[in-house]
């Protein structure tokens, strides 16, 4: 069964989420809502929810002109347009009465085979499915979705004792390569996954930080970073997801828990949070949470509660004598430390971490799939049982032991077998709750570096990048510098990839597993070496720069690149001479050196001229792509997602996007191999130029920026050295140039800048404040 | 001598560029549909008309190829052996062509002749797909390629016209237009538009009759930090084409066509183009001087509101009687779609005499490099 057609029931954040997404994948879609009582617009839910995301920020459209593919209807005129839906998500109101109304009228209507799910996230399935018809059960699954669909990774798929296996297969299918969710099966079991071991750990880093005196930032310091858990910590969390979601979390799990679960014991709204609650103190949606930003006259102050007066007072960093121990030893070194950090660090994860071995297999078949539910739903960097192999299963039993706390059966299990995973022949096993090691399965078109890890070392590797090979005569350069930052290290692994590529493979993939791709040259390096005035040494890596990359586009072989994340300024130029890009959706590429006050000089600049000329809807003449270039560069413009990337010409049209980050290297190599057969080098750049005319007219339209305001002393300067090189210098329209002519212009200003000291303020302060200085 | 006379206008409804109910509607399309109406609504015989005179400030893309010679062709009105010519003025090209065929009728040259104008602003970039300065020509000079807008602070700055006299100006250019509209004053010069997808366009579409001063003092200025001039008290870009008959005095009583009005005078002038709205006043005075008439004679003024500083500017130092300018209201208000301008003004200015039955009237714009052009005209 193939899914051409999906129907959202419900225009809330999470139903017009949902539908955007399905958009985002190319699929016509309905969203369909209640017709409000005396609306003029039937579908004003529906269309006014799609007109709200296109001005929510983040965007949940990839391309605004995604929301073309989402229909606005509703549930009363709508219905029947049901009948040629594939999928049919069920994203309305948590109220059982509601849902099963609505399945009976869906069910009237619905073709057969359509599979119906549901959203919710609290209400088992059994009962959803209650009293229908058995056809509808077999037809009918829960896929639980986490806010904001498009960038929340997680989606919990539950299929139930009635449900068709090739319902739960096509949509699980379905939400995995053309959604790119991280597809985890989960029991029907209250909170599933995701929110039963998430929200049992918020309770107990919460309520424990308030028992054993730590502050809101000590809390956050030890329940975050340290623990592989984003720096928002705990209470950053609860600000974030809004304090007054806790009363209904829990009293939906107070109601459908067993009585005897250990959630129980953590299952309390603290006074403090009451009060914060009816007092509007909600989080970040309302006057504040735990943390709030107060206005002192032009300053925003950060304050922080006081868990113990209820007060605000500035926010101070943390000094957390554990949190300092982790940095050199680790989770070991975090809960051995003698201090309240350390304690608390303790408690925490013994709770939680004993919670979740005793949750399987009650709501996961394995370890595995919690330890994927809480990576990517949760953000975490390891799962749960990742985290017991860390700090040692004996660690765990013995802290339970001596606290007189049950060791979960599959804990015991572990510590006797040394572990929840093991290596065996170059693969990952995992510990079956039955007790024996079962290989860690990845479907069918996923590919991870991580695995190819385990399997061998690295054909070369030094402090920036490795080498690694994929197989099939593929292979692939791996960054692995701090935020992926270029340096000297990344262009000489890449020049020995080329080197090892030539002599006996086929081709060769620039991917990485990092957050981000790259963030750009090593900046600090970069300035260092223009504080001590190494003008040769920088030229040097300007050239070195130049000449890797242009041997990657002029290589005998294919180069793929496969960006996730930030691909920024050198990150994005690497990419740029490349053959062929198979980017992940979620792929934010611009050149940016103007916010450090340079230009790109990897031959960046060369490359999107060549880009946006070979553009075939532009119209002809020198000036076009030089405009283009000029806008985009010197706005330092950067996508929000690949689609938008292709809109601005940093992908090409025959570059491919895939929704699953897990598939993009697999999806890279095979991209690869099929460019191998009868590979030839693309034909030589040639480049019509406008000269100094075309210098002339960008600098009235950057006259135009200045009048207005709208350009800083130094943005001139940098627009007009950026304008030198677009127009190719002293170029003629009738004397085509080659890319080398325009490098060596991109060589000349970027010289002529990274002198200048506001250049250099520039990058001191995007060094120290991570944001742009406007001088 | 033979005399010329304007004998007949119309025009396309001119609507925002980009955002517009034309912006889909190809220019040259949307000229051929007007100059089709104008031969059937003036009657005369197209085998007659010796010329199409097409003005198109940014004649490229697809008001490139010599426009005027497709348009011809394309309207179905024409016949084969009427030739075409793209005149380029910048804003002033449409009554250059008015001009122009003035002059091949005093020359014996023809006797009936198309002056049209079109200008799709969502279509053709201003400056075009290729701006190429002269690079010395900038570096010594560079206000010749200077962009409107700072013109139009320029002229507030050195003629002293503030903020509010602008906004006051917009506001009454607004009201003006929206009761012409809505008294169906602008409909006998409008041609509806078949764009092409099943819809027709009827009305203008710049319209704000809801402008206020207090919500034009809200505007940001929309060309230089801390200037007078916003979007508000400028033309906004637009698509729209304008068409009038010209022909001898003579061939309009021979052909029992109906003369709006006769060609009294013509002038050009340059000026300093980093003041380029001062334009008119050069060419106006020229050409009441050729005409042989003062301001006090003058019933009806038709001066192209590029900016309303340029336009006060204007009124001022010409000595206009503002309740005679642009009593339909102006560019502020309807558009500017830059080559189809100076047909409208032109055109207009000669159907407000009849209308009006006044004897003298007054059509002249600016023009971006710093020029002026202005017609007098007379009733018949």
């Amino acid at each position: 069964m193939e899914i051409r057609k999906v129907a959202v029931l419900g225009a809330g954040v999470m139903g017009s989420g949902i539908a955007a997404q399905v958009a985002n994948a190319g699929v016509p879609v309905l969203l369909l809502d209640v017709v409000p009582a005396g609306a003029t617009d039937r579908n004003a839910l529906a269309a006014g929810a799609v007109e709200r995301m296109l001005g929510t920020e983040p965007a949940p459209f990839m391309d605004r002109r995604n929301a073309r593919l989402v229909t606005p209807g509703n549930l009363e005129d709508d219905l029947d347009a049901l009948a040629d839906v594939d999928w049919i998500v069920e994203a309305v109101v948590e109220r059982l009465d509601v849902k099963r109304d609505l399945y009976r009228r869906v069910d009237a209507v619905r073709k057969p085979g359509s599979v119906v799910s549901s959203n919710t996230s609290t209400i088992p399935m059994s009962s959803l499915v209650e009293g229908m018809p058995d056809a509808f059960r077999a037809d009918f699954l829960i896929t639980h979705f986490f806010n904001p669909p498009r960038y929340m990774r997680l989606l919990e798929l539950v299929a139930g004792p009635d449900s068709r296996a090739q319902a739960a297969d096509a949509v699980g299918r379905f939400c995995d390569e053309r959604l790119g969710k991280g597809v985890v099966r989960a029991n029907d079991t209250p909170g599933f996954i995701g929110n039963r071991i998430g929200v049992y750990w918020l309770q107990v880093a919460a309520l424990e930080a308030m028992e054993m005196g730590l502050s809101v930032e000590a809390a956050d310091a030890v329940a975050g970073r340290p623990m592989g858990i984003p720096r928002t910590g705990v209470f950053g969390l609860l600000d974030l997801v809004g304090i007054d979601l806790m009363p209904h979390i829990l009293a939906s799990m107070d109601a459908t828990l067993a009585a005897d679960d250990p959630f129980r014991e953590y299952a309390r709204l603290p006074p403090l949070v009451e009060r914060m609650i009816a007092d509007g103190y909600t989080g970040r949606k309302g006057k504040g949470g735990f943390y709030r930003m107060r206005r002192d006259g032009g300053r925003r102050v950060k304050e922080a509660i006081d868990l113990a007066t209820g007060e605000y007072r500035t926010s101070v960093e943390p000094s957390v004598e554990a949190v300092r121990a982790a940095r050199e030893g680790g989770l070991a070194a975090l809960v051995a430390s003698d201090d309240v950090g350390g304690r608390y660090a303790a408690r925490v994860l013994s709770r939680t971490l004993a919670y979740a071995a005793s949750l399987v297999p009650e709501i996961a078949d394995d370890v595995v799939a919690v330890d994927e539910a809480m990576r990517l739903g949760f953000n975490w960097r390891h799962g749960p049982f990742e985290l017991i192999d860390t700090l040692g299963p004996a660690w765990l039993a013995d802290d339970l032991r001596a606290q007189s706390r049950p060791v979960p059966p599959l804990l015991e299990r572990a510590v006797a077998a040394g572990g929840f995973y093991r290596l065996s022949g170059g693969r990952r096993e995992h510990l079956a709750v039955d007790g024996t090691w079962r290989p860690v399965e990845r479907a069918p078109g996923v590919l991870l570096l991580e695995d190819v890890k385990l399997a061998h070392g690295p054909l070369a590797r030094n402090g920036s990048a490795s080498l690694w090979d994929l197989g099939d005569g593929v292979l692939c350069v791996e960054f692995h510098s701090k935020m992926n930052a270029i340096d000297a290290d990344t262009l000489a692994m890449l020049r020995t990839a080329m080197e090892r590529v030539a002599s006996g493979h086929r081709a060769l993939v620039i991917h990485n597993e990092g957050d981000n791709f790259s963030v750009g040259v090593n900046l600090g390096l970069a300035l260092f070496a223009a504080n001590i005035a190494a003008w040769d040494e920088i030229e040097r890596l300007v050239e070195a720069g130049q000449r890797t990359y242009a041997a990657l586009a002029a290589a005998p072989f294919p180069v793929v690149g496969a960006p996730a994340g930030m691909a920024l300024g050198g990150g994005c130029e690497v990419l740029l001479h490349c053959d062929a890009i198979v980017a992940h959706a979620e792929t934010y590429m611009g050149l940016v050196e103007v916010g450090v006050g340079l230009i790109p000089a990897w031959g960046g600049c060369t490359a999107m001229l060549a880009r946006w000329a070979a553009e075939p809807k532009a119209p002809r003449g020198p000036m076009p792509a030089v405009g283009q270039c000029f806008e985009s560069i010197g706005m330092a413009k950067v996508s929000r997602s690949a689609a938008e990337a292709r809109a601005l010409h940093f992908l090409r049209p025959q570059d491919q996007i895939v929704m699953n980050r897990d598939r993009v290297l697999a999806a890279a190599k095979q991209r690869a191999l099929e460019l191998a057969t009868d590979y030839r080098s693309p034909e030589p750049t040639s480049l019509t130029l406008p000269g100094p005319s075309g210098a002339a007219a960008l600098d009235l339209a950057l006259h135009g920026l200045r009048l207005k305001g709208q350009a800083t002393a130094h943005d001139a300067v940098v627009a007009t050295a950026l304008a030198r090189v677009l127009s190719g210098g002293d170029a003629d329209p009738t004397r085509p140039v080659d890319a080398e002519t325009v490098r060596a212009l991109e060589r000349e200003s970027f010289m002529g800048l990274i002198r200048q000291p506001a250049t250099i303020a520039r990058m001191e302060h995007m060094l120290e404040t991570g944001k742009p200085l406007r001088n | 001598m033979n005399d010329v006379v304007i004998a007949g206008y119309v025009r396309s409804p001119f609507t925002f560029a980009s955002k517009g109910a034309l912006a889909r509607v190809r220019p040259d399309e949307l000229a051929a549909q007007v100059v089709r109406a104008l031969i059937e609504r003036t009657g005369v015989d197209s085998a007659e008309v010796e010329d199409l005179m097409l003005g198109c400030a940014f004649p490229e893309g697809e008001q490139g190829l010599n426009v005027a010679r497709v348009v011809a062709i394309l309207s179905d009105a024409l016949p084969i052996t009427t030739a075409g010519v793209t005149i380029n003025r910048f804003c002033g090209s449409s009554m250059q062509a008015i001009h122009s065929a003035a002059g091949a009728i005093r020359m014996d040259a023809g006797a009936a002749f198309v002056c049209a104008g079109i200008e799709s602003m969502s279509r053709v970039p201003m400056m075009g797909y290729n701006p190429m300065p002269h690079p010395e020509l900038y570096a010594r000079f560079p206000a010749v390629y200077m962009g409107m807008g700072e013109t139009a602070e320029n002229v507030a700055r050195r003629f002293q016209v503030t903020r509010e006299a602008q906004e006051a100006f917009a506001v009454r250019s607004q009201a003006r237009a929206a009761q012409a509209r809505d008294a169906g004053r602008l409909s006998d010069e409008i041609v509806a538009i078949d764009s092409g997808d099943g819809t027709r366009v009827e009305q203008d579409g710049c319209l704000r009759p809801e402008t206020t001063t207090e919500g034009l003092a809200g505007l940001r200025p929309a060309f230089m930090e801390g200037g007078t001039v916003t979007a508000g008290t400028s033309s906004p870009l637009t698509d729209g084409a304008a068409a009038v008959l010209v022909c001898s005095a003579d061939h309009a009583r021979a052909r029992g066509l109906t003369p709006l009005a006769r060609i009294r005078s013509i002038a050009v002038s340059g000026c300093e183009p980093d003041i380029m709205g001062i334009g008119p006043v050069a060419a106006s005075r020229k050409a009441l001087e050729r005409a042989g008439i003062g301001v006090d004679a003058l019933d009806v003024i038709e001066l192209n509101e590029a900016f309303a500083s340029q336009a006060i500017a204007c009124i001022r130092e010409l000595g206009l009687d503002e309740d005679k300018v642009n009593i339909d209201g102006g560019a502020i208000a309807l558009g500017h779609p830059l080559g189809a301008t100076g047909a409208r003004i032109t055109g207009k200015a000669a159907a407000l005499l009849v209308r009006g039955g006044g004897r003298y009237a007054l059509a002249t714009q600016c023009i971006g490099g710093g020029q002026g052009i202005a017609t007098v005209l007379e009733a018949m």
